[in-house]
């Protein structure tokens, strides 16, 4: 049998980089016993389960990683979190991967549209309107998701039909400014203390 | 009477109405005093912090946090994503001096501060813990004897903080609030499966094949209907039941419910208070023998 033979190339950078993340460190506890990869909901669906996500980082493989579907196909539902053995808080660490993706222009999946349209909701109003964020959603997805939104013509019918789906936003909250100014200045200080 | 903070949450005024409207009465009922928070912002869910990481959502969470601490009073949550935002965020804290420091420099931007002085409780664990299951049976009238419920957990309610209340790989207190209420619990292995969460609108399969697994395994053991406690649950499997069965040629039409719609029926509370049109799939056949109204 061949031998790969060639050298792992190890982009340190991209890992220290990952491990300065708000959560980032704990990948180093990760002792890659696959726990989390067994439990996972959604495991089958994702290029690389967290275990081997968190190898990726250490080895440096910067495009594997960013490119991977692994952190927005996680649904966050903790099943990894509660049984890692080594305390890793896996959804946490997603999150930061999730948000590190954005920020460095990884964001083609759908996922990544919709949470950005989440945050412009939440940040704009206060509260989040579904219908806000769909229609913002949209926007940002462009004509592909036309008709993926026509197979769910449907459900959005049901849920008006049964007063699920107001069509008009909640009130913008009253301290939206106080809000506002301490998101400003929680993003400064995590800035601050990320450095 | 016992008094309480309310966190509604967004989904409880938009697409889970019916949780807020049973809440609201069964907490009447069982003589509990809920104070919804004033002028409450959203938790940023777990999504929030996929934008802007974990320390500015919570910073968010916590200026509701910092609202209810003027009361004093432990804050109820109904949301599981709500609850897992507020919980974490009020343990923190608690015991994490180095963020209580950053979190209140943030905070006070806006004028707000928070000691942690407060509990974060679901209002499931409220009404099993602080009502008991011997109250809540003394208070039924309409035993819901002969209803096979699937108790539905989910992820968040017994993962947020595992082992707060119950176990979070075997969890067993909604089904013992079930039989408080003369139903029988099901055999339900995917009681504490995730629906697929927030994946609805952008990766829609991932809801359909995640509630395709919890109907499957509800239908197994036999239920009528499905319990839960949380609005994305109620949501997910309500909706998209028929686009399951479309999908994997099924022919389910398992009622999804709030587990306090449940207590609402059997309680027999006004049809306001059950909030039955809501569901998308119609439970009045199944809960046709417990008398209630359309
Ligand atoms: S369960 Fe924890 S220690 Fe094990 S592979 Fe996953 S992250 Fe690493
Ligand atoms: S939190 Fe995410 S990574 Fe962990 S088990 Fe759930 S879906 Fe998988």
């Amino acid at each position: 049998m061949e031998q790969n033979n060639k050298p792992v190339k190890y982009d340190l950078n991209f890992a220290r980089e990952i491990y300065n993340l708000e959560n980032g460190s704990y990948i180093k506890q990760c002792m890659q016993c696959g726990m989390c990869a067994i439990s996972c909901a959604t495991r089958e669906i994702m290029d690389y389960s967290p275990r081997r996500l968190f190898n990726l980082i250490k080895l440096g493989k910067k495009d594997e990683v960013m490119q991977a579907n692994t952190m927005w196909n996680c649904t966050s539902c903790c099943t990894c979190k509660a049984r890692c053995p080594r305390g890793v808080p896996i959804i946490d660490v997603m999150h930061d991967l999730k948000k590190y993706a954005i920020q460095n222009g990884y964001a083609d999946y759908p996922q990544a549209a919709f949470y950005k349209a989440f945050w412009a909701e939440v940040a704009g109003r206060g509260k989040v309107f579904e219908g806000g964020v769909t229609a913002r959603y949209y926007l940002l997805r462009g004509l592909d998701e036309v008709k993926k939104a026509m197979a769910m013509k449907d459900v959005g019918l049901k849920m008006l039909k049964h007063k699920r789906m107001p069509l008009f936003p909640p009130k913008k909250i009253k301290g939206l400014g106080n809000l506002k100014k301490i998101i400003k200045k929680a993003q400064e200080i995590e800035r601050r203390e990320a450095r | 009477m016992m008094k309480y903070s309310l966190y509604p949450g967004c989904s409880m005024e938009a697409t889970a109405q019916a949780n807020l409207k049973s809440i609201i009465a069964v907490a009447k009922a069982l003589d509990l005093h809920l104070e919804e928070i004033p002028d409450w912002n959203c938790c940023g869910a777990t999504v929030a912090s996929g934008v802007v990481g974990d320390f500015t959502q919570q910073v968010m969470t916590a200026r509701n946090l910092a609202i209810a601490e003027a009361k004093g009073l432990d804050v109820v949550v109904g949301c599981s994503s709500c609850y897992l935002s507020l919980a974490v965020t009020n343990k923190r804290f608690k015991e994490d001096e180095h963020f209580k420091a950053k979190a209140n420099e943030a905070l006070a931007a806006g004028g707000y501060k928070y000691d942690g002085s407060l509990r974060v409780r679901q209002f499931l664990e409220v009404v099993i813990n602080d009502v008991g299951f011997d109250k809540i049976k003394a208070r039924v009238k309409k035993p819901l004897a002969g209803l096979k419920v699937a108790g539905y957990v989910g992820c968040q309610t017994v993962r947020a903080i595992p082992y707060e209340f119950d176990d979070p790989e075997y969890p067993v207190q909604m089904d013992k609030l079930m039989e408080a209420l003369g139903a029988t619990a099901t055999k339900f292995p995917m009681k504490a499966r995730c629906c697929g969460s927030s994946n609805a609108i952008a990766a829609t399969e991932i809801v359909i094949d995640q509630a395709y697994k919890i109907f499957e395994s509800a239908s197994e053991g036999g239920a009528d209907v499905i319990a839960t406690p949380c609005p994305m649950c109620q949501l997910n499997l309500d909706a998209y039941e028929q686009m399951v069965n479309q999908k994997y040629g099924t022919n389910f039409s398992l009622p999804i419910l709030f587990f306090t719609q449940l207590m609402a029926v059997a309680f027999d509370l006004p049809a306001d208070a059950q909030a039955l049109s809501y569901c998308i799939n119609s439970p009045y056949q199944a809960l046709a023998s417990y008398g209630v109204a359309r």
